[in-house]
């Protein structure tokens, strides 16, 4: 058994490499301490992942999507997950975000353990406390952009009022208060998707998750998505979780995770680097690791 | 791999998916076959000679029949190739050309067909018995069914269902022909061109559409008034009534519908409900797309019941209209007939019975209508009416009291009374012979006393005993019946016999009339009327109602199948509902909604349009309105309830599987 410490930029991770058990093949699996640039772990987690492991199939084609994974956000974090297809990063937040269930493993959000939870619970668990942003927008097309965005809120009630002074806020930090009345067919790409944003945001979610929320815009539609959303981050201190495979996108986070082949390979973090700088060290990153694979 | 190896390929990873269209197919050659096998039944046919009723009926309802089973078969196909239209386009992308693909397809339904077919016909078969056995049971003729396999049965299904099946070939190969590539692949998207915004125009063509409705409502209940001057057009005002009402159908749902939900949701300003959200809006935007589907299946809900409702109505009266011909058993006229009495003493048959004194004197009706007759002519002049004494009519309503001068008038039902109601607390004067007596009449009643045959439809004039013998010393020489004996049976076992012997009586029933004996007539015993009234009617009431359940049943399957496919379209919606918040039980309460509105507003309008339609003429077919309208409409609401939970049934899978 070896280990060995890897340095990346000027954060120390270390890795413990072990002998797999079943093949020969030398596995990395990671514990990591973190040292980042004095800013050190902010306060409370808002989410919280142990040894989650996915496996889909039955024994006989039985495939390990995810495999121990550990992981913890901490409050007003912009974190983003990167990874080349197939690596699992879309598994991992959809059993993060509760859509899906882990084969093994916990996941607590605001230190609520989701695996307990029946449908109903989970149901309005993720309607209070989580925001979800999707590449394919997933508006209603039969609503209008306010009532998409208000849509939430059929379901847990909330005065008109509070909720109007809400929706004012978010669109005008949006900017879309121009289309409130269109439908989705009536209006662009990056509106859709800035609609999509400010519903995920409206009940003032515990967290956001996005799913290649960029991944149908053109860059200027994309970069807007992603200034809004590192305003809001910043402003509200809303803590986001993005999956993206783009290294723009992931410039904006305040710290990007790389996950390979169901494990997380190694992260990284932005401090306080320009958003220039942080995106030539994922870009970095990925080369060290191989890069193979990577989309961007 | 060849063609057939692909078409079963394709067929069995099909099957889930289409077992609903097989399941149409079955159902349809099921019905046809199950009625024709029983018109060409020859024991059907002969029972039919025996009691007289004609079998024309037969065979113009089989093509009835014929046509809705040619709608429903078309439209199930065109909804599912709809649904793989994406299977076809795969097919021409992989190269294959479209002659190819449409071949393959042919030969995927004539393998359906032929199945169909088979299994359609065994059920038939069989089914076919039962409903053999139903209608011997509607014209009280007590037979044994044999089934026969009928050639001829057969020949006719064959035949229907391979025009079908080449009709359905042609409009497959005209789809896939017709279509490019790249619209196969959207066809199911194509009411993705929903989303309008709602203009004056619609504003104004919703409101038209609820207007017309009511003017047609409301023509329909002057249908049949005199004062509205409508019975001397009444073929136009029929037509006037039928367009308004079709037209009214029609614009209500195109517009109307998409009128009221905008207006619901508009003023929630954005603030939806759940079941706004998954009822309210998707309504509002199919409604273009389903409008036309949905006006043909409430109109078709309309007609059906409409036409199911009278004919009971004409079955459930049979009884109430013998009794009113007969209202007693057996029914003596001017001594004749006391034969029968006798008989009955003889066999110890317990009775009872009622004797009146019969006169008559002459009445102009018109005095006592309420509104001008100029126009009616027919009702001028004094005409002939029936007499008895009050103390005839305290034999069955004890209660009934006349002071000096005062008199009733009774037996004023059906037709005449829901065209020309009279009014009581008048003053007439009648003529018998030469003297004129003035008399109050007090009351309208509907009191069944007399034989059909006395008062000929006509009001029963009810006066004093003293006035009645001052009308009867007046005018023997007009007076063709003096006096009638009424008999009811004590004891319903003894019904048999009692016929017998009525039956029996041969020449002491026949009564003859007029000058030098004229007229004559046979009475007939209150059995054989209400006897003759079912098996005039039993076919006709069984053919309707056999039309009425092809119809429900096609309309209901439409119904649900379209809910199948809308559920296929909106599964995105619900897992996008799902994954950020709404639960299984959210999403459902929502699709409860919607579907009260696909399943309830094409039948309460239906049930209207029916109802509009039945309450404007149904005394020309019997004399009972509301228990048989209410048996008819509550047996298509329970069939509704099944399709609707079917189809929410089909939803709540869709749900379930969405996330």
């Amino acid at each position: 058994m070896n280990i060995t410490a890897v340095l990346i930029d000027d954060k120390i991770v270390t890795y413990h490499l072990f002998l797999s058990c079943k093949s020969e093949e030398v596995r990395i699996h990671q514990m990591y301490n973190e040292q980042s640039n004095g800013k050190g772990r902010k306060g409370l987690s808002v989410l919280v992942g142990r040894k989650i492991r996915k496996i889909y199939g039955k024994k006989s084609t039985a495939q390990e999507v995810l495999k121990g994974i550990d992981i913890e956000v901490s409050k007003g974090e912009f974190v983003g997950i990167m990874g080349p297809s197939g690596s699992g990063k879309t598994t991992l937040l959809n059993v993060l975000c509760s859509i899906d269930h882990p084969t093994e493993g916990v996941v607590e959000i605001n230190g609520q353990s989701l695996s307990g939870m029946k449908e109903k619970e989970l149901a309005k668990f993720r309607r209070e406390q989580l925001g979800f942003i999707f590449q394919d927008y997933n508006l209603l097309d039969t609503l209008t952009v306010k009532e998409n965005i208000l849509l939430p809120f059929s379901i847990s009630k909330l005065p008109k009022a509070a909720a109007e002074a809400r929706l004012k806020e978010l669109v005008g930090l949006l900017g879309i208060e121009e289309i409130l009345n269109k439908y989705p067919n009536e209006v662009s790409g990056g509106q859709k998707q800035r609609t999509s944003a400010a519903r995920a945001l409206i009940s003032n979610p515990a967290l956001v998750f996005a799913d290649e929320p960029t991944g149908a815009l053109d860059s200027k539609s994309a970069t807007a998505l992603l200034k809004n959303l590192e305003k809001i981050n910043q402003q509200k201190s809303t803590t986001i979780m993005m999956v993206t495979h783009d290294s723009v996108a992931a410039s904006f986070c305040s710290r990007v995770l790389f996950l390979n082949d169901g494990a997380i390979y190694t992260e990284v973090y932005r401090g306080d680097k320009t958003r220039q700088q942080f995106f030539q060290q994922i870009i970095n990153t990925q080369s060290v690791l191989g890069g193979d694979g990577y989309d961007a | 791999m060849t063609l057939s190896r692909l078409v079963f390929r394709s067929m069995r990873k099909n099957l889930k998916q289409y077992y609903l269209y097989f399941f149409a197919l079955i159902f349809s050659v099921t019905l046809c076959f199950s009625f024709t096998t029983l018109q060409y039944n020859p024991s059907v046919t002969e029972a039919l000679e025996r009691s007289g009723t004609a079998n024309a009926g037969f065979s113009a309802a089989s093509y009835i029949l014929y046509v809705i089973i040619t709608l429903f078969v078309l439209y199930a196909s065109q909804l599912f190739m709809k649904r793989r239209s994406k299977e076809i386009g795969l097919y021409q992308l992989i190269g294959m050309t479209k002659g190819l693909v449409v071949r393959l397809i042919a030969l995927e339904n004539v393998v359906l067909f032929l199945f169909a077919v088979c299994i359609g016909m065994v059920l038939g078969f069989f089914s076919s018995r039962l409903f053999a056995m139903i209608l011997m049971k509607m014209l009280d003729i007590d037979m044994v069914i044999h089934l026969v396999f009928s050639q001829e049965a057969f020949k006719q299904s064959v035949i229907i269902f391979a025009i079908l099946l080449v009709v359905i070939i042609l409009q497959l190969a005209w789809m896939v022909r017709r279509v490019s590539l790249l619209s196969l692949f959207s066809a199911t998207k194509q009411a993705d061109e929903r989303i309008k915004r709602f203009s004056v125009f619609q504003a104004v063509m919703g409101f038209l559409g609820l207007l017309f409705i009511a003017v047609g409502y409301y023509l329909s209940t002057i249908l049949f008034d005199i004062k509205s001057g409508f019975l001397n057009n009444l073929f136009l005002n029929m037509i006037l009534i039928l367009v308004s009402t079709m037209l009214g159908t029609f614009l209500f749902f195109r517009y109307s519908v998409s009128l009221i939900m905008n207006v619901i949701r508009s003023n929630k300003k954005g603030h939806l409900k759940v079941s706004d959200v998954l009822a309210v809006t998707p309504i509002m935007h199919r409604m273009k797309g389903n409008s036309k589907s949905l006006t043909l299946i409430t109109l078709l809900t309309g007609l059906a019941v409409g036409i199911m409702s009278l004919s009971y109505i004409s079955f459930y009266s049979s009884g109430t209209n013998a009794r009113q011909a007969s209202p007693y058993d057996y029914i003596l006229l001017n001594d004749k007939g006391t034969e029968f009495i006798n008989q009955l003493e003889q066999e110890e048959i317990e009775y009872e019975q009622d004797s009146y004194n019969i006169s008559s004197v002459m009445l102009n009706i018109a005095d006592l209508v309420s509104v001008q007759l100029e126009e009616l002519t027919l009702f001028d002049g004094a005409t002939q009416t029936t007499v008895i004494p009050l103390s005839n009519l305290q034999q069955i309503e004890p209660g009934v009291q006349l002071e000096e001068g005062e008199a009733y008038l009774t037996s004023y039902v059906n037709v005449l009374a829901e065209i020309m109601p009279l009014e009581a607390d008048k003053e007439i004067t009648v003529k018998a012979g030469e003297i004129e007596l003035p008399l109050y009449i007090k009351e309208i009643r509907e009191d069944f006393m007399l034989s059909e045959e006395v008062a000929l439809g006509s009001p029963i004039l009810v006066v004093t005993d003293s006035v009645f013998e001052e009308i009867q010393s007046n005018n023997i020489e007009e007076t063709q019946f003096t006096s009638q004996i009424g008999i009811n049976l004590i004891d319903e076992r003894d019904k048999n016999q009692a016929e017998e012997l009525y039956k029996n009586l041969a020449d002491e029933r026949t009564i003859a009339i007029g000058e030098n004996d004229t007229y004559s007539f046979t009475l007939e015993s209150y059995e054989e009327l209400r006897k003759r009234n079912i098996t005039a009617l039993g076919l006709t009431i069984f053919v309707t109602a056999f039309l009425g359940l092809a119809f429900l049943l096609t309309t209901g399957s439409i119904l649900y199948f379209k809910q199948m496919a809308e559920a296929e379209d909106e599964r995105e919606s619900y897992k996008i509902l799902r994954k950020i918040g709404f639960s299984t039980n959210d999403i459902l309460k929502g699709i409860y909604a919607k579907q009260a509105f696909n399943f309830g507003v094409p039948l309460v309008i239906g049930l209207l349009h029916s109802y509009f339609a039945v309450k404007s003429g149904w005394w020309l077919f019997g004399t009972e309105l509301v228990a048989p309208l209410v048996i008819i409409m509550g047996l298509y609401i329970v069939m509704y309830a099944v399709f609707a939970i079917l189809s929410i049934q089909y939803y709540k899978k869709v749900v379930k599987e969405s996330l």
